[in-house]
């Protein structure tokens, strides 16, 4: 039965990308690099993030303009389908970039919370500062600065 | 010495002036605060009435993040000890003065009130969990004993008491999401002194506990993966170099 399959398999032709699935594939890339660069000039996107994209378009534009490349990786993923191969490429592409993204949110989580903890505090101390005082003098505060960050 | 006790509250209204008139009476010497973790009723109010410091937290960050304010805060004002307890009138306050005793004599540097210890005693009003929460309590016991290669009874109690070490270690670290259980493993790893001690609790005043089964289930897998990624953290002699 595997033997059939593999033969079967063996018989099908290579399936090549088609001319019309290059200039789509060219024009969507050229679009979206446009639209990239549109979202930064009025600053909806921020450079540092920019990048990775600009790259993912100008890798669409390659495989459009050079088809050999594309099955080049085919070939080296062992996909006899190219069309397959693109999709699986883009795909990790995608993982990768949303993998990417939940890191940056985490950081960005992570540092909301410092900052609502931060105004949290100082808001307690100015509550403090009514009373009468703790001895928390200048050079207390700094002598604490500095355990801080022995410790 | 000079002790700060803490108590996270979201929307307690309706118990947490009651639970700062029990620490101001049990610890007259320590400062309170309450850390309002955004809460949309009167809960900062009543405490300010009640005549504890508030720092209130401007959204809804978790139990996490608004301990982490709590030992931030005793970090920054140069507090020997703190402590901490819920809001919601579980714990005794008279409870807390033990564990801060732990930390006083310098014999642990992280003291966990347990409600299951063997050492506690039961009596009628005392705490007793629903079927699906003692699944959920043995289930991290087992594991967080096995990750820590120390025995703990009470993962998830919110009765602490700690000194600077800890507040240093703490106010950088602290899982938002798991903090109980992930602390512990976190201050066990970085070598730390910590210390179960019996303690009393009350029955919840008012209000049924969230979890449902599969939430719970959720829960247990949820902290089981947490447990596991902290195991591959740094220690504090690795993280050194």
């Amino acid at each position: 039965m595997r033997a059939l399959a593999l033969a079967a398999a063996q018989a099908e032709p290579q399936v090549h990308l088609t001319s019309q699935t290059r200039i789509v594939a060219a024009v969507i890339a050229i679009f979206f690099m446009l639209l990239i660069l549109d979202l930064i000039r009025r600053d909806r996107l921020q450079e540092r993030y920019s990048v990775i994209w600009f790259v993912a378009g100008l890798g669409m534009l390659a495989g459009a303009a050079f088809p050999g490349l594309l099955e080049l990786l085919a070939d080296a993923m062992g996909v006899r389908n190219t069309n397959v191969a693109l999709f699986s490429i883009v795909l990790l592409l995608l993982l990768g970039l949303a993998l990417n993204f939940s890191v940056i949110m985490s950081r960005q989580a992570a540092q909301i919370t410092r900052l609502a903890q931060e105004r949290a505090i100082e808001q307690a101390r100015r509550g403090t500062a009514d009373r009468p005082a703790n001895g928390n003098g200048s050079a207390a505060e700094q002598a604490l600065e500095s355990e801080e960050k022995r410790l | 010495m000079r002790t700060l006790v803490f108590i996270p509250a979201w929307n307690e209204e309706a118990s947490v002036a009651t639970v700062i008139a029990g620490v101001r009476e049990a610890l007259p010497e320590a400062d309170v605060l309450v850390v309002d973790d955004g809460s949309g009723d009167a809960t900062a109010e009543r405490a300010r009435e009640a005549g504890a410091l508030v720092a209130s937290l401007p959204f809804n960050q978790g139990l996490g993040a608004a301990l982490q304010t709590g030992y931030l805060y005793a970090l920054r004002n140069g507090y020997d000890a703190c402590a901490h307890l819920d809001a919601d009138g579980q714990h005794p306050p008279e409870e807390v003065v033990r564990l801060l005793d732990e930390i006083v004599a310098d014999r642990a540097d992280l003291v966990i009130g347990s409600r299951y210890h063997s050492g506690a005693v039961a009596s009628s009003g005392d705490y007793r969990p629903t079927f699906s929460r003692r699944i959920g309590i043995s289930v991290f016991r087992f594991f967080l004993t096995l990750a820590t290669r120390q025995r703990f009874t009470d993962t998830t109690s919110g009765m602490r008491a700690a000194n600077r070490r800890v507040m240093a270690l703490f106010s950088q670290h602290y899982s938002p999401d798991f903090a109980e259980i992930e602390s512990l493993q976190l201050a066990v790893r970085q070598g730390l002194r910590v210390e179960e001690l019996p303690v009393r609790m009350l029955e919840r005043a008012g209000g049924a506990s969230f979890l449902t089964p599969v939430r719970s289930a959720f829960f247990i897998f949820k902290g089981l993966v947490v447990l596991l990624v902290g195991q591959f953290r740094p220690r504090q002699a690795e993280a050194e170099r």
